[in-house]
């Protein structure tokens, strides 16, 4: 009883620390733009802010409560084609909007959790699919409200005010950087607090064993529903957001298969079912990504001197890799589930554990 | 007083009669055994009277109520607790987490939830385990895990479906003792069934034996081991 009561203790002291750390970074990141100006570096921060939105809130849903969805664009372009169409066509303004747009996507998510929380494992997950291409297919098709495949341009966005007081305007990516920066920082509370409550045990015991979960009074319709509820809201925010970010949606950029995937990959290569799993996996997808897609490998393969650039390869380097960022990404991905099965999160927390086993 | 009336019970799977025409009474207090050679529908009983399967005839009465249709949570809120034959621990949970979900059935606080699995756990006697993943547990601790677990969800009526199954025999003993101090503390009924004879002629109060899904004998466990008709079934006739 002591000794357990000694290691409660110091699992609160590791806590301590672990919010102290917290508190900190996201000191940092606050000042951030204060010294770094280039457009760029917000960009790729605000990329990786919306990233770990994302995938902790997937993470809610498919790591703590264990029902792999596969459809969660269909909570993300919710959100964005409600915060736009309200905007672009009734003229409101997206601070009001993307709270309808989170309304819309809990009714969403209560349709289709209540029809697809009846089926279990992978028969869930293709029903996760069929729903959001459904939405997608239909977003595609009701032309009058969503302009179909035209898509929907943003041309202004009116400055957001308090009173007569203009807050900003957002002619620079500063204010999407806050805004991006607060969501994500609110999803990792939200996180928090669901793993230090009931709906965390509850969720966890539903992914263990939904049978055994059912038997000791966990309804399980309720608790699939509420974690999908919860999921959803905050994907639809990241979507209102990014909407209005990119100010351009289509189908093909919020609604399809793609995102869905990118959406689960994110937490599953960071360690599901852990508060900072995704955050790390955005870490990790966001940087790949891009240096892929902007050609720096093969850049840098060429200025290390290990390809000439005016030799066959250089050239083919030069011109395909860029091409071929998504099959390298694939490889990556592969490589990381099946070298690290509990993340990359899971991974270091294994070697560090083993390291500290071998000192004592 | 009866706390649970199984009354007519069938269960039908397509052809297959698992349950027919079964009957019985549980009274408060009292240790219930259920026998009966592979494949007579005991587990079917159980899913039956908690809920995972609706009998197709016949009616479950728990505690002055009519069960029929109940979903397992309902059942379980209602004071009905079941274990399972194959041990279902929450795996990558440890060993506290899992018995405070049982709590929970009971408290929205983590804290009061805390204290309810530490006392059950206590019962079963692996305070030291506390802090251990489920799913590393040998068989044996597992096995009173889910008894630990079904314990915190403060139960009237304890369904134990074959918990001295695969354990040797200290550990069976210890389970043995565990059935018999809930029982001396008077508050919960259990039903049990088991497949070790000796275990459950000693704990049993009563015994109900089942065959081909009919109740075959009810009765005290003197009865049941001279009855011939349950002697036929388990050993064969000439």
């Amino acid at each position: 009883m002591k000794s357990f009561n000694n290691r409660l203790a110091s699992i609160r002291g590791a806590g301590t620390v672990k919010i102290v750390g917290v508190i900190a970074v996201a000191a940092i990141l606050f000042a951030f733009p204060r010294f770094v100006e280039s457009p760029y570096a917000l960009h790729m921060m605000i990329l990786f802010f919306l990233s770990t939105l994302m995938g902790s809130s997937w993470n809610i849903i498919g790591g703590y409560t264990g029902q792999y969805s596969v459809g969660h664009a269909a909570y993300f372009g919710t959100g964005a084609y409600t915060t736009m169409i309200l905007l672009t066509f009734k003229d409101i303004p997206p601070w009001y909007g993307v709270w309808a747009g989170v309304a819309a996507a809990v009714v969403v998510a209560l349709v289709i959790g209540t029809i697809c929380f009846r089926l279990r494992g992978p028969y869930f997950v293709l029903a996760s699919i069929a729903v959001a291409e459904i939405i997608r297919v239909t977003a595609l098709n009701l032309t009058d409200l969503t302009k179909g495949a035209e898509g929907i341009l943003l041309t202004d966005i009116p400055p957001f005010m308090i009173g007569d007081t203009i807050l900003t305007d957002f002619s620079s990516k500063v204010p999407y950087y806050y805004i991006s920066l607060v969501l994500a920082l609110l999803m990792i509370l939200v996180t928090w607090l669901v793993q230090n409550s009931k709906l965390g045990y509850y969720f966890q015991a539903i992914r263990e064993d939904q049978d055994a979960a059912h038997s000791l009074g966990i309804n399980l319709t309720i608790w699939k529903n509420a974690a999908l509820v919860i999921s959803a809201v905050f994907t639809s925010l990241a979507g209102s957001f990014y909407a209005i970010f990119v100010k351009f949606i289509d189908p093909t950029t919020v609604l399809p298969l793609d995102l869905s995937v990118q959406i689960v990959l994110i937490s599953i290569i960071g360690g599901i079912g852990t508060i900072f799993g995704p955050v790390v996996g955005a870490l990790v997808l966001v940087p790949l990504s891009e240096m892929l897609r902007s050609n720096i490998i093969a850049q840098g393969l060429i200025n290390s001197g290990l390809v000439s650039a005016e030799s066959a390869t250089g050239i083919f380097l030069k011109e395909h890799l860029a091409h071929a960022h998504v099959l390298i990404y694939g490889i990556l991905v592969v490589i990381v589930i099946l070298f690290m099965p509990e993340g990359v999160l899971g991974f270091f927390r294994t070697i560090v554990a083993r390291k500290r086993k071998g000192a004592a | 007083m009866a706390i649970l009336e199984i009354r007519n019970v069938s269960k039908f799977f397509g052809g297959l009669a698992a349950n027919s025409d079964v009957s019985f009474e549980v009274n408060e207090g009292m240790i219930m055994g259920l026998i009966g050679p592979n494949g007579a529908g005991k587990t079917t009983l159980f899913n039956c009277i908690t809920g995972y399967y609706p009998p197709s005839k016949g009616e479950v009465v728990f505690d002055g109520k009519r069960m029929n249709g109940l979903q397992p949570d309902k059942v379980c809120k209602l004071g009905m607790a079941r274990t399972w034959q194959k041990v279902r621990p929450l795996a990558k949970m440890t060993l506290l987490d899992n018995v405070m979900v049982g709590a929970l059935c009971r408290t929205n606080s983590l804290k009061v939830a805390r204290e309810m699995a530490m006392e059950q756990i206590g019962v079963v006697r692996l305070e030291h385990k506390a802090g251990f993943l489920a799913g590393g547990l040998p068989i044996g601790e597992r096995k009173k895990l889910e008894v630990a677990r079904v314990l915190a969800t403060r139960p009237k009526l304890l369904l134990l479906d074959e918990v001295m199954g695969g354990l040797n025999p200290a550990e069976s003993e210890d389970i043995i003792k565990l059935i018999l101090d809930i029982k001396a503390q008077g508050k919960i009924t259990q039903m049990v069934i088991e497949h070790d004879m000796k275990a459950i002629m000693r704990i049993s109060d009563r015994i109900v034996v089942l065959n081909s899904g009919e109740k075959l004998a009810e009765g005290e466990p003197q009865e049941i081991v001279n009855n011939p008709e349950v002697v036929a079934a388990y050993l064969g006739t000439e």
